[in-house]
């Protein structure tokens, strides 16, 4: 790991000079910037205009013992017209898991779930978890209609991992737009590669490798408000539902339920903005599965695509 | 865990946010020379009443922010008002000049302060003002045409003279022709 830690340390040394040295040059701008962590708006790019984005996610706690998950995207994003914009990103994420389960064994996190894993020893990993396209369409804006309303499709491909999400966005705003609500409504459809555990019982779905399917259905939202200039800061809420099946119609596929809340901090400079997020898991959770697969602790899911804390930077530039 | 990779970016950011970028077109008094050349222009500021506030805001359906007008009385007859509106990150401050009877003159963007939406400063765009009259509530893609690219500065322009077309028919009594 520490040839890893001083490897990225340089780059993103390299890129924050870089970056630095492009900032005092005075180029035009445009602002399409996230108020929110996890909750999309329907403010886009303008025709022919590029970001890039570098988002940084920790996800850390669980149930026992050491747990944290480093997520990372790298984005551009460009405005092929005043209301469509497409994306591409590169996804990685580094881990480290050690009897951090309810029952007190070592469980990766779901990205790193496919390979067969020691429950009674630590868990160290890396991976390029895959590349994504994203698109948004906007319908409406908040500034022109009573309510904006736009549509997000992404697909992602990764070794082991097909993923489909989906996004209804919607954003309202108060105040002369100082004020602003936004809600997602988000399905991921994944088949993830799992390799056969011989250990498993013979027969049972775990003994061979199979692709597995799962359905997120997220609901997102967040109000913010900006209390000063270039400042924002809000709320931020976020309900994670998870299905064994891509029929998260069907209840009896039901998995798991948390509900995660904090605040979201953003600002807005000349060329960048930073948005800053953190959330905490609520005792809300719910363990659907039957027979129940002890997941819960406290009243909040540590199944393997949860944790207690997990924030989230966001940081981008514009031209 | 590497905290470094988390708020790394953060304090880089810090460190890297100056001061916000700022391009100033015109002083309030070259804004003054241009709506109404070769007048002597006479303060005549006023403070709102909560009232007087809370019946701007009925009429034009925009927020009053600062009780605080800045008006002056044209010598060649007319007014001009100094105001600013809400920016992506910054104010915007324009003028309006109103004539006689309360019908816009003109628009002036003073200073904008924002990287990108600065076509508002197209004379063409801001033409389309001129003519508005006391009391009229001005909507963006139907009063107003939007510039591309520039929503939220067109809408708060927008609103803006509609605030402060509400504002000179609630202090002068004057109502739409």
């Amino acid at each position: 790991m520490d040839a890893y830690r001083l490897g990225v340390s340089r780059t993103a040394w390299a890129v924050v000079s870089a970056v630095a040295l492009w900032m005092l040059t005075p180029v035009p701008a445009c602002a399409d910037e996230p108020l929110f962590g996890y909750t999309y708006t329907t403010d886009l790019l303008p025709k022919g205009k590029f970001e890039v984005e570098q988002w940084s996610t920790t996800r850390f706690t669980k149930a026992h013992g050491s747990f944290w998950l480093q997520e990372g995207r790298s984005e551009v994003e460009y405005g092929l017209t005043d209301r469509l914009q497409v994306s591409l990103y590169a996804n990685y994420a580094f881990t480290h898991a050690n009897h951090n389960a309810v029952d007190g064994t070592t469980t990766p996190p779901e990205t790193f779930a496919g390979p067969l894993f020691n429950p009674n020893a630590a868990f160290d990993g890396k991976k390029y978890v895959g590349t994504s396209l994203e698109a948004i369409y906007r319908l409406t804006s908040p500034y022109e209609h009573p309510l904006g309303v736009a549509l997000y499709f992404e697909p992602t491909i990764g070794q082991g991992l097909r993923e489909y999400e989906s996004k209804l966005i919607l954003q309202k705003n108060f105040r002369d737009d100082r004020l602003v609500l936004g809600f997602n409504a988000t399905v991921a459809q994944e088949r993830r590669w799992l390799e056969g555990d011989s250990t498993a019982g013979s027969g049972s779905a775990g003994s061979v490798s199979h692709w597995d399917h799962e359905t997120d259905i997220n609901l997102s939202g967040g109000a913010t408000y900006r209390f000063a200039r270039s400042w924002s800061a809000g709320l931020e809420f976020m309900n994670e539902r998870e299905f064994s099946s891509f029929a998260f119609w069907n209840s009896d596929d039901a998995t798991n339920s948390a509900y995660d809340v904090g605040p979201v901090v953003h600002y807005g400079g000349r060329h960048f903005f930073v948005t800053v997020t953190a959330l905490k898991q609520l005792p809300w959770a719910s363990d659907f599965t039957k027979p129940p697969s002890n997941v819960l602790l406290g009243g909040r899911t540590y199944a393997d695509d949860f944790e207690r804390y997990r924030a989230r930077v966001r940081f981008g530039w514009y031209w | 865990m590497n905290y470094r990779l988390v708020f790394m970016p953060v304090a880089s950011l810090a460190i890297l946010a100056g001061p916000a970028y700022s391009k100033v077109y015109l002083s309030v008094e070259q804004a003054q020379a241009i709506l109404f050349p070769g007048a002597t222009m006479k303060p005549a500021f006023q403070t709102l009443t909560r009232d007087q506030a809370k019946a701007i805001e009925k009429r034009s359906g925009v927020d009053v922010r600062s009780n605080n007008v800045k008006i002056w009385r044209a010598s060649t007859g007319g007014y001009f008002i100094a105001d600013e509106v809400v920016g992506k990150h910054e104010f915007i401050p324009f003028a309006l000049a109103l004539d006689e009877q309360g019908n816009v003159k003109g628009v002036e963007v003073l200073e904008y302060r924002e990287a990108y939406g600065g076509q508002i400063r197209d004379p063409q765009w801001r033409k389309q003002f001129v003519g508005k009259k006391p009391g009229e509530r001005l909507r963006l893609g139907k009063d107003i045409q939007n510039v591309s690219g520039a929503t939220l500065s067109c809408r708060h322009i927008t609103d803006g003279v509609t605030r402060l077309l509400a504002t000179y028919e609630v202090l002068f009594g004057h109502s739409r022709g």
